[in-house]
């Protein structure tokens, strides 16, 4: 009784270990020839996702502040990521874009990037530190609630009109294409190695922030996380800095979200300023909603089955039903059932059976109570 | 000289788009504290059922009252938004009062919909209005141009100001109206059918939509998205304004609009658009309330 107690009290653990099974046997499956390399390369940028997803959980789920921009960080984290991989195809040249763009020389802010210790530092720490101001003063001034929602929205905006408006640096609407991995080719089958190699790394960064994750909300930062979202009033009266405990958990996410930025450029091979929509962002939003927010292994599971299910259906004739599905689950979720998948195999099953148990005893003709 | 009053006419123009199409959210946003992402959906319906009586005009009626269709295009959109909203309020809306962030996702899950179901009846491609002869052209003083669809605009915006400042301050559907959004419990008491206040207030919320979509069509084309354009600037507006107040939403598109315009002189448009922005949310650090503030002493306001 003890173990199963145990395997109820892990199962968080346990699902997301099964999950990384299932990703891990992937690449076997590519060498053994049942799955195609676009699928896999598919699954890469789902791994992105789930990162992102993650990042969204842990301000949204558990410190309640719902941004509605992420898709900001993520997308800055792609495109340092993507013109350190250009710079590289044109050996610290100038790229074609800024050549049309009027530019005859490499732009100081993109001289960075000629270096991939600089770019994996910058790719963080830009994002990071935007974050960090915006987060220092709205936070501090106690914007809160849907109002820091429809404010990072707006920032979000501005942000993907001005990237649009610098196209020779940006390269505007179309943004930085036709960029290898950063362990080169992954496209078609002789490349097939590297696109193993990509994926098992993708993997690992993916466990990495899951840890982290689930380290951070384990904590006393993660409990004081939990009560500002619960009680935000409350946790300013005994005492604590709420304003800085945001913060830093909106610049901890913002730096995961260009992280798994990064990842998704690798995969997907280009960057554009779509990935900094608001559209995008809300559809990390509907990841997390869907998969069931306030558990790290929910945001994991809501973005591998969301994008899953997109993937297969904008294949066949389905692609036209697909928006009407995803916008009517996910008004359903936040409707009925608040904790996702997750909270439907935790909370509704549960309590069916229980209910349906109930009725049994009391077709029986016993009177017993059932448990409320 | 010529050129200050073409700002002053185009950012009077500009602020009074974005004020029609804030004045819906204005509405659902500050008396109801419903997020209504769905409201740029209920824009882009409005300027689809201008569309839909342009075609139904040109199919039955004579050439000579063709232009007509324009005055009966705004009964119909706004009609037709009102009754969609009252729908989905009575199914989505109403289990959201008091749940602010749960509304904004739900509605956005609804404005998914609704988009792909735009693209499903009218395809993807955009289509045209043809601007009533009535519209058409302009007035010229002094050498600069006056045109008469924007003429009609901020025209179109006082008249629904008018209303919706008769409908909620000297109507007694308006004092219900404001009674069960300050004290739904101690309303319901008296005697008010809140359900139905509800109801009717957001549907009212959602034909000002319709209606702003009228006035859309008139200036470029129309696709599934183009209610998304505006949508920013509607919600920075009544939050800039203050929420609760309609004055403040009138001060706050003002602000948008001329600011936009006087930046746009000194560079291009987005990045005029975006300067406003930043600005803006730079101003709502100092006052996170917004220019006008309903006073209250509640906590959690």
């Amino acid at each position: 009784m003890n173990f199963f107690k145990q395997i109820k009290k892990q199962s968080n653990h346990i699902t997301f270990g099964i999950i990384v099974l299932a990703l891990a046997a992937v690449p076997l499956l590519l060498l053994n020839g049942s799955v195609e390399s676009p699928m896999v390369s598919f699954l890469g940028k789902a791994m992105s996702f789930c990162m992102v997803a993650i990042a969204l959980d842990l301000i949204w789920g558990y410190t309640g502040i719902l941004s509605l921009g992420h898709g900001l960080y993520f997308a800055l984290g792609g495109y340092g990521m993507a013109m350190f991989l250009k710079l590289q195809a044109t050996q610290g040249a100038i790229t074609d874009f800024m050549h049309t763009g009027g530019l005859t020389e490499l732009p100081y802010i993109w001289k960075p990037f000629q270096s991939l210790a600089l770019t994996l530092l910058l790719l963080v720490a830009v994002p990071a530190l935007l974050s960090f101001l915006i987060g220092h003063f709205i936070f501090k001034n106690r914007v809160k609630g849907v109002y820091f929602s429809i404010i990072s929205q707006a920032l979000t905006w501005a942000a993907y009109s001005v990237f649009i408006a610098l196209s020779p640096y940006t390269n505007g609407n179309i943004g930085i294409t036709e960029i290898n991995s950063l362990i080169g080719k992954t496209k078609g089958p002789a490349n097939q190695d590297n696109l193993i190699v990509l994926f098992y790394a993708a993997l690992v960064i993916l466990i990495l922030i899951y840890s982290l994750a689930t380290f951070l909300v384990k904590t006393k930062f993660g409990k004081l996380l939990i009560a500002i979202r619960d009680g935000e009033n409350r946790t300013y009266f005994s005492g604590y800095r709420v304003s800085r405990f945001k913060t830093v958990i909106y610049v901890i996410s913002a730096g995961i979200a260009a992280i798994a930025g990064a990842v998704f450029v690798n995969f997907n091979g280009s960057i554009s300023p779509s990935q900094m929509t608001i559209a995008f962002s809300i559809n990390m939003v509907i990841w997390v909603a869907i998969g069931g927010r306030g558990t790290i292994v929910g945001a994991v599971i809501g973005a591998l089955v969301v994008s899953l299910c997109e993937y297969n259906l904008s294949s066949g004739n389905m692609v036209e039903y697909w928006q009407y599905i995803v916008g009517g689950v996910f008004c359903l979720a936040i409707l009925f059932f608040k904790g996702g998948i997750v909270g439907l195999f935790k909370e509704q099953i549960p309590a069916l059976i229980k209910r349906l148990k109930g009725a049994e005893k009391s077709g029986n003709g016993s009177f017993e109570q059932s448990s409320l | 000289m010529d050129s200050f009053f073409n700002t002053i006419f185009n950012g009077l123009s500009s602020s009074s788009i974005i004020l029609l199409t804030s004045l819906g959210l204005a509405v659902t946003f500050g008396q109801m504290r419903i997020i209504n992402m769905a409201h740029s959906e209920f824009v882009m319906i409005g300027a689809y059922m201008t569309y839909l009586t342009q075609n139904l005009f040109r199919a039955i009626s004579p050439e000579s009252v063709f232009s007509l269709y324009y005055i009966f295009a705004l009964p119909v959109a706004f009609i037709a938004t009102f009754l969609l909203g009252s729908l989905m309020e009575w199914l989505v809306v109403s289990r959201l009062y008091g749940r602010e962030i749960d509304s904004l996702l739900a509605t956005s899950g609804i404005s998914l919909i609704l988009q792909q179901a735009a693209r499903h009846i009218f395809g993807a491609q955009g289509v045209n209005v043809t601007t009533p002869s009535f519209l058409s052209g302009g007035i010229t003083i002094g050498g600069c141009t006056f045109s008469y669809n924007r003429l009609f605009i901020i025209l179109l915006v006082g008249l629904v100001l008018f209303g919706m400042w008769f409908l909620i301050n000297r109507s007694s559907f308006g004092k219900q109206m404001r009674a069960v959004m300050q004290n739904r419990p101690m309303a319901k008491c008296v005697g008010i059918n809140s359900r139905k206040i509800d109801n009717i207030t957001f549907s009212v919320g959602s034909g000002l939509a319709g209606l702003a979509g009228c006035s859309v069509a008139l200036l470029g084309s129309i696709d599934a998205s183009v209610g998304q354009s505006y949508i920013v600037d509607s919600f920075m507006a009544v939050v800039l304004g203050g929420v609760g107040k309609l004055l403040g939403t009138v001060l706050g598109s003002s602000v948008i609009g001329f600011s936009g315009i006087t930046f746009e002189r000194f560079t291009s448009s987005s990045i005029a658009k975006a300067l406003v922005l930043l600005i803006i949310i730079l101003f709502l650090q100092k006052r996170p309330q917004g220019l006008f503030t309903v006073r209250s002493r509640s906590l959690d306001e």
